[in-house]
């Protein structure tokens, strides 16, 4: 039995164990990359993180601001898309097909097309908007309007995750109760909120689940849309470890972020699945 | 309470036919039972009359009303399905209300109408439960109640009892019967188990490869078979089939070289066939042990102990032939030979080409009328 | 003796209410449904035809991509003068393929045993992979920089492969769990009295039954890793150039240069859509979680 999870376990404590302890070793000291005199500082960098209005006040905000706004959007959507694509139609494959493309594109690559369509220039969006007689907007210039270029890129490419997955609980749903509601003159709404939501809620909340841990530590997309900026206000938690650790070349710091940052997310993901076992328990 | 009509029904997927073309009249308050192997289009009618499926061709009406077009809500039918079709996340309540508060029924009469379905199933302490917290029966009259809160035109009923095991079948069965008497009304009951055919239902309708075999009461179909298949399809163990050959004055018939009397009864519808091939048919309880009458003689190459009786699997010559109701403690061992009396008046006769029966002509009138 | 029966008919709604939609001619209610349809495939593929779009245009014409009518392919081949994004194209095309072998290599047997064996070290394992699957990437990765560096695998394969299989390995597990949960082990039961050992059996009989499954995570597993930016980021550099981090650093310095750009990303699509296309039954039918 144990040799059936010894190269998954030695390979996860060499390369996930033995660098949490590292960066723990670091976190306390004074590790900068240049000049690794590694002084002990003990919980210094942890006081300069939780202290900065920069994490708490800005970067972990953001990050759950964030997660809330793709993981929900993103959610309402794909079962849009499952219910749309659990039709028969003519062309339903087609549609398929388009719907898992944002599935293969890469989140930088992804981000990038964001980049380019919202260029404030010559992206399309502008043009769009002056071609309605509206003003441009210069949306990588100001928090709020970058903030939604971020969710949107996000929402872009993880709808269709979504879809797949909820296509797949709807198309795994026994048949016969909703034969019993088309007898009980239950109309479509009815059926939708009281037979589909529930039944399908066991795949709605692990997909939610899934996606709110993984949202959490999103950096490709704020890195190639925003770097953080501007001026740092659309930092979210992975990008404050990052940028402190290499930019700032304070790895002693990055890392104290990155734990603590951590912390939060496994407390959340512990919280997390023990409402997926209630869901799916109450299902059964 | 309404008349179900079905006129020249069919259904198609792609090319291929489930139902082939049913024509069936249930009259206002019968219990018809669908009958027949697996892919024999049972199902598949009851569906369309549901409004489950979409009818290819022909048409079903309900008390007079055609409902070819009508949504299955509209057709003022109640369903009880072969796994329940329970709403899972709801109370047994909530299940049961369901379909009139969709219907835009008060509360109150809600509650007085579930009120009186509970009582009359006995689930009262069940309301506050969830499907999955109950026992298969018990799912079973909730089933039910789903559909007499409703108190619909038509009852339908896919397969109802084949998730339940063999007691509780029973018991169920014997429950149906009595519901009926508290809440009549006409039903359709799509089941491939012959007993509950023989035993629930007014009227018996034999299917095969999407077309009717045989309609007709429970004695009607086991005394006087259509054809071959619902002479093997109802009664069990099944009925014994022989080769045969009548001779010239169609008063005798050649089975395993032994030559057999007729019978008074068939000799008339006989005289066509004097001479030809036939198929010979004697159920196994109307074989008895002993020598008087028609005799035929076998070696016992099975013997299954019942308790209350004893069936013996018989070896003549090519042929084989079961034998029901032999007394459970008759002194009889394998291999050994017995001599059975085969009484003329219980033989039926098939045309061994068409494989329809060949009836006295009494009895075909009877049924044609 | 009558049983007094309450009459409990339910009024036949006289007229099934109407929406607007239903009100509307069912051709017309088809013609808004493809709208419909129509307008949102058009939505989702629109950043990628935009993309393919503006790679397809010459560098005079970028800030009119709407208008213009002139086109080329001479972004695809200025970008393939660039030495550096060919070696990236082929480092990350063998990385994900390396990545993707290993990774479920080294899954399969894990998720198996999450799925069959019970008791302590199975539910021990199950939460370790639970809360690992947590722990946010940018708090390994930093330490992994140093980790590389001192093991002298730093921006080589080997030290970008090992970190991606180790964060593949909860992820994967929990998954593979999955496909095992819905293969029945009777037939496993029935190799062993066939004389199959434990080993014999996982191989021989569950292990083909398991084809689809894996074959979706293959085709996910290989997108991940070929899309994956921060662990590249992190720990390649001139060595072993990997392709989104060329990608990402030309928006930083030739940020312009949007026909170069769109020309790239098309072409680090390319694979991914050939990987899908030919995957797409599979991870449709494969990935039911």
């Amino acid at each position: 039995m144990l040799a059936l999870i010894a190269p998954a376990a030695v390979t996860m404590a060499l390369f996930q164990v033995v660098p949490i302890i590292l960066g723990a070793n670091a976190s306390f000291r004074d590790w900068t990359l240049y000049d690794p005199k590694k002084t002990w500082v003990g919980l210094k960098h942890y006081i300069e993180v939780i202290t900065d209005p920069a994490f708490f006040g800005l970067a972990i905000p953001n990050t759950l601001l964030f997660l809330v706004l793709s993981v929900s959007l993103s959610l309402t959507f794909g079962l849009g898309l499952a219910l749309l694509l659990n039709r028969s139609f003519v062309g339903q494959s087609v549609v398929r097909t388009i719907v898992l493309l944002p599935l293969m594109v890469a989140p930088v690559i992804a981000s990038i097309m964001m980049r380019w369509m919202f260029n404030d220039q010559f992206g399309i969006v502008n043009v769009v908007l002056e071609g309605v007689g509206l003003p441009p907007v210069a949306w990588l210039a100001y928090r709020w309007t970058t903030m939604m270029v971020i969710v949107l890129a996000d929402v872009w490419l993880w709808t269709p995750w979504f879809a797949v997955l909820l296509l797949a609980g709807l198309q795994s749903l026994p048949k016969e109760p909703f034969e019993a509601a088309a007898i009980d003159a239950a109309g479509p709404w009815r059926v939708f909120r009281s037979l589909t939501l529930p039944m399908l809620r066991p795949v709605i909340v692990v997909c939610v689940v899934i996606r709110s841990i993984d949202a959490f530590r999103v950096f490709d997309q704020v890195w190639v849309i925003s770097g953080g900026g501007p001026a740092r206000t659309t930092e979210m938690f992975s990008i404050y470890a990052y940028v402190e650790a290499f930019q700032r070349m304070n790895f002693g710091k990055g890392s104290a972020a990155a734990l603590v940052g951590g912390a939060v997310i496994v407390v959340f993901g512990l919280v997390l699945y023990r409402l997926l076992n209630r869901a799916v328990e109450v299902s059964k | 309470m309404a008349e179900v009509v079905l006129n020249q029904l069919v259904k198609s997927y792609g090319g291929m036919a489930a139902v082939r073309s049913i024509d069936l009249t249930i009259p206002d308050g019968a219990f018809a039972v669908l009958v027949g192997p697996s892919g024999c289009g049972k199902s598949t009618t009851l569906r369309m009359i549901a409004g489950l499926e979409e009818i290819s061709g022909g048409t079903i009406s309900i008390g007079g009303r055609v409902v070819n077009d009508l949504p299955p809500k509209d057709r003022d039918i109640a369903m009880v399905f072969q796994n329940y079709a329970l709403y899972q996340h709801m109370t047994v309540y909530d299940n049961l209300a369901f379909g009139l508060r969709n219907r835009k029924e008060s509360e109150a009469r809600i509650a007085e109408k579930i009120a009186h379905a509970a009582s009359i199933l006995s689930i009262e302490p069940l309301m506050q439960r969830r499907p999955k917290q109950l026992s298969g029966g018990q799912q079973q009259r909730v089933a039910l109640g789903r559909c007499i809160v409703r108190h619909p035109q038509v009852f339908l009923f896919d397969e109802p009892l084949s998730n339940l095991d063999a007691k509780l079948r029973a018991q169920m069965r014997i429950e149906l019967k009595r519901l009926r008497e508290r809440v009549p009304a006409t039903s359709v009951y799509v089941t491939h188990d012959q007993v509950e055919a023989m035993t629930l239902g007014d009227i018996v309708v034999i299917m095969k490869d999407g077309l009717i075999q045989q309609v007709g009461t429970p004695l009607q179909v086991y005394n006087d078979p259509a054809n071959l298949f619902v002479a093997g399809f109802i009664g069990a163990p099944a009925m014994n089939v022989f080769k045969g050959k009548l001779d010239a004055a169609g008063e005798k018939v050649m089975v395993e070289g032994v030559a057999l009397s007729v019978g008074e009864r068939n000799r008339a519808a006989l005289r066509g066939h004097a001479g030809r091939e036939v198929m010979v048919g004697i159920r196994p309880e109307h074989i008895a042990l002993g020598s008087h009458g028609n005799q035929l003689e076998g070696s016992v190459d099975v013997i299954e102990q019942l308790g209350s009786e004893m069936h013996l699997d018989l070896k003549m010559g090519n042929a084989a032939f079961t034998v029901a109701r032999v007394a459970p403690d008759a002194p009889i061992r394998l291999h050994e030979k017995v001599t059975v009396s085969i009484p003329a008046e219980r033989l039926h006769f098939f045309d061994a080409d068409s494989q329809q029966a060949i009836r006295p002509a009494s009895l075909s009138g009877a049924l044609a009328a | 003796m009558t049983v007094a029966t309450l009459d409990t008919r339910t009024p036949m709604p006289h007229k099934s209410e109407r929406g607007f939609f239903s009100l509307m001619a069912p051709g017309a209610r088809r013609a808004f449904f493809y709208l419909f349809v129509i307008g949102v495939g058009f939505i989702i593929a629109f950043p990628v035809l935009w993309l393919v779009l503006t790679s397809l245009r010459p560098a005079s014409g970028m800030f009119y991509v709407h208008r213009g009518t002139e086109f080329t392919l001479d972004n695809f081949f200025e970008v393939f003068e660039n030495r550096i994004v060919i070696k990236a194209y082929i480092n990350s095309a063998i990385i994900a393929t390396l990545a993707t072998v290993l990774s479920l290599g080294i899954t399969v047997t894990s998720g198996y045993m999450l799925s069959r064996f019970r008791g302590p070290i199975a539910s021990g394992w199950f939460s370790i992979i639970y809360v690992f699957r947590c722990v946010p990437y940018i708090s390994w990765v930093l330490p992994l920089y140093i980790l590389t560096q001192n093991l002298g695998v730093y921006d080589t394969y080997l030290g970008l492969l090992l970190p991606h299989i180790a964060v593949h390995i909860c992820f994967f597990s929990w998954l593979m769990k999955g496909f095992f949960d819905g293969i029945d082990p009777s037939m496993e039961y029935a190799a062993l009295i066939d004389g199959c050992t434990r080993w014999g059996a996982f191989v021989r009989v569950a292990l083909p039954s398991a084809v689809p499954g894996l074959a979706a995570l293959a085709v996910l597993c290989w997108l991940w890793t070929w899309n994956e930016f921060l662990f590249a980021l992190l720990l390649t550099s001139h060595q072993t150039p990997v392709l989104t981090v060329v990608m990402a650093q030309f928006v930083h310095e030739l940020g312009i240069e949007w026909n170069l750009m769109s020309a790239t990303a098309v072409m680090a699509l390319g694979p991914a859509l050939l990987i899908t296309f030919f995957g797409q039954k599979y991870v449709i039918t494969g990935l039911k979680i």
